[in-house]
């Protein structure tokens, strides 16, 4: 069997479905990355920002493991694993820059709020389609209409971010809004750098679970060293400890962005990262919605401040609206395909395997089943998340409980949509 | 020819990644993002 030769064209049917499947993973993806940020507002509970990264991570870290193994069992990911080997290092890679990133964006919530914060890393999609273009021949072909609609998304985008900033100046109080905000775009830096490994992995044939199974390996030991390092081992002991009735609310939040990453990673794999990134950035939406409603975020600031704050995440999420309608045809489809056989041809990755991850089917059907080990896992997992319920107490923030209700029901339906949507198509392949 | 001949050995797994020319992007950029993280403190 040819180890390299990819270059067998896609039905249009088959493109156009798994398009449709890309664009609704993108949005799902939002709503549960930007339902995971809200949990972050207990920093003002006093908890130090690298502790309750630690915790997420945490709770990240769980749901990693446990996720994959419920959807298609461990053994799975070890054998897409083998087909694929080096990308371990490359998934490990993607989640330190993740940990990095997520404790960047502590910093820039303390310094500058969340409503402002988020929509400036959420700029790491312009990057995003940058590298998509410049390493993994994403855009090329796409003809004007679609580089005007990515073209014109990224500027809008862009539009937005830069109005979201003049508003932090007058949110924040001297001196550290400069600093959040600039800690707010290296995280998106990190993160639209990110996408390479995400990308890599995919054009190559890696299931999006497999992917984050090795990628919470360079998360979770990123974040412990950091906190360790800046926090130091006892104190930060105490601190988790002293910190245990929040303990479900922040692993929690690493939950709820594991379900939004896989999202991501699905959209990532299926209208590659230039489209898919911008669409899961519509988080900035979800996060405008769990700030202004549920947390009462820019309660009594002025009515500039709410317009610029507004008029700003709009601008942004119209751009990523425009991007995302800009889907790839059938010659762009098949310029993907020349730079999955260039991976390929690099890591000696066997084509069939590379060609079935492109079209959504498994490439060995019927291989994966759960064992007791997987079983144990899940067990084990929900087990440590009904105990940490036990111990905890809602927070003394100011929550409206009702719209809390409101969004969160609103999050499940995606999840249920999307869900189905992802196994009857692909087999979450 | 036989998948598993073709395929990345374990041996040369690592250094097949540090020759890929895309990894070291990344990698600068964590190594920058530390550095940052530094000075936020």
């Amino acid at each position: 069997m040819d180890p390299v030769a990819v270059h067998t064209p896609m039905a249009a049917s088959r493109l156009r479905t798994l398009q449709a499947l890309g664009v609704f993973c993108g949005f799902a993806a939002g709503a549960w990355l930007g339902g995971a940020e809200a949990p972050i507002k207990l920093v003002s509970a006093g908890i130090s920002p690298l502790t309750v990264s630690l915790i997420m991570v945490a709770g990240v870290f769980l749901a990693r493991w446990s996720i994959p193994a419920l959807i298609h069992g461990t053994s799975y990911v070890s054998k897409d694993v083998c087909q694929a080997p080096h990308l371990i290092i490359w998934a490990v890679l993607a989640g330190c820059m993740w940990a990095v990133a997520n404790t960047m964006t502590i910093y820039a919530i303390r310094d500058v709020g969340l409503s402002i914060a988020f929509p400036l890393w959420n700029t790491n999609s312009l990057l995003g389609i940058f590298w998509g273009f410049v390493l993994f021949n994403e855009l090329r072909q796409a003809g004007w209409s679609r580089w005007l609609g990515v073209l014109g998304g990224a500027l809008g985008m862009l539009g937005g971010a830069t109005l979201l900033a003049f508003a932090s100046s007058s949110q924040a109080p001297a001196g550290k809004a400069a600093l959040g905000v600039v800690a707010a775009l290296g995280a998106g830096i990190l993160w639209g750098t990110m996408y390479i490994p995400y990308r890599k992995a995919y054009l190559t044939g890696m299931n999006p679970l497999s992917f984050i199974t090795f990628f919470t390996f360079g998360e979770l030991f990123t974040m412990t060293i950091l906190a360790v390092s800046y926090v130091g081992a006892v104190p930060l002991w105490h601190e988790i400890v002293g910190a245990r009735t929040v303990l479900f609310w922040l692993m929690l939040g690493g939950l709820v962005w594991v379900i939004g990453d896989l999202f991501q990673q699905y959209a990532a794999k299926y209208v590659g990262i230039s489209r898919g990134v911008p669409l899961s950035n519509t988080n900035q939406i979800w996060g405008l919605l769990w700030g202004i409603l549920v947390f009462h975020e820019l309660q009594g600031g002025s009515q500039r401040v709410y317009a610029q704050v507004i008029g700003g995440s709009i601008l942004m999420a119209l751009g990523a609206v425009a991007i995302a309608l800009s889907s790839a045809t059938g010659r762009e489809h098949s310029r993907w395909q020349d730079a999955a056989e260039r991976e390929g041809k690099r890591y000696g990755i066997e084509g069939a395997y590379v060609q079935a991850s492109m079209e959504g089917r498994e490439f060995e059907a019927g291989s994966s089943g759960r064992s007791l080990i997987d079983w144990l896992l899940v067990g084990g997992v929900t087990a440590i998340f009904v105990a940490m319920a036990a111990m905890a107490r809602l927070p003394r923030v100011d929550i409206d409980l009702r719209w809390a209700a409101a969004v969160s029901a609103a999050m499940l339906l995606l999840l249920a949509g999307c869900g189905i949507a992802l196994w009857r198509t692909t087999h979450f392949s | 020819m036989n998948d598993k001949n073709v395929r990345t050995r374990p041996g040369s797994l690592f250094s097949t990644v540090i020759r890929d020319l895309h990894f070291w992007i990344p990698l600068l950029v964590l190594l920058a993002g530390l550095l940052f993280l530094r000075e936020l403190r």
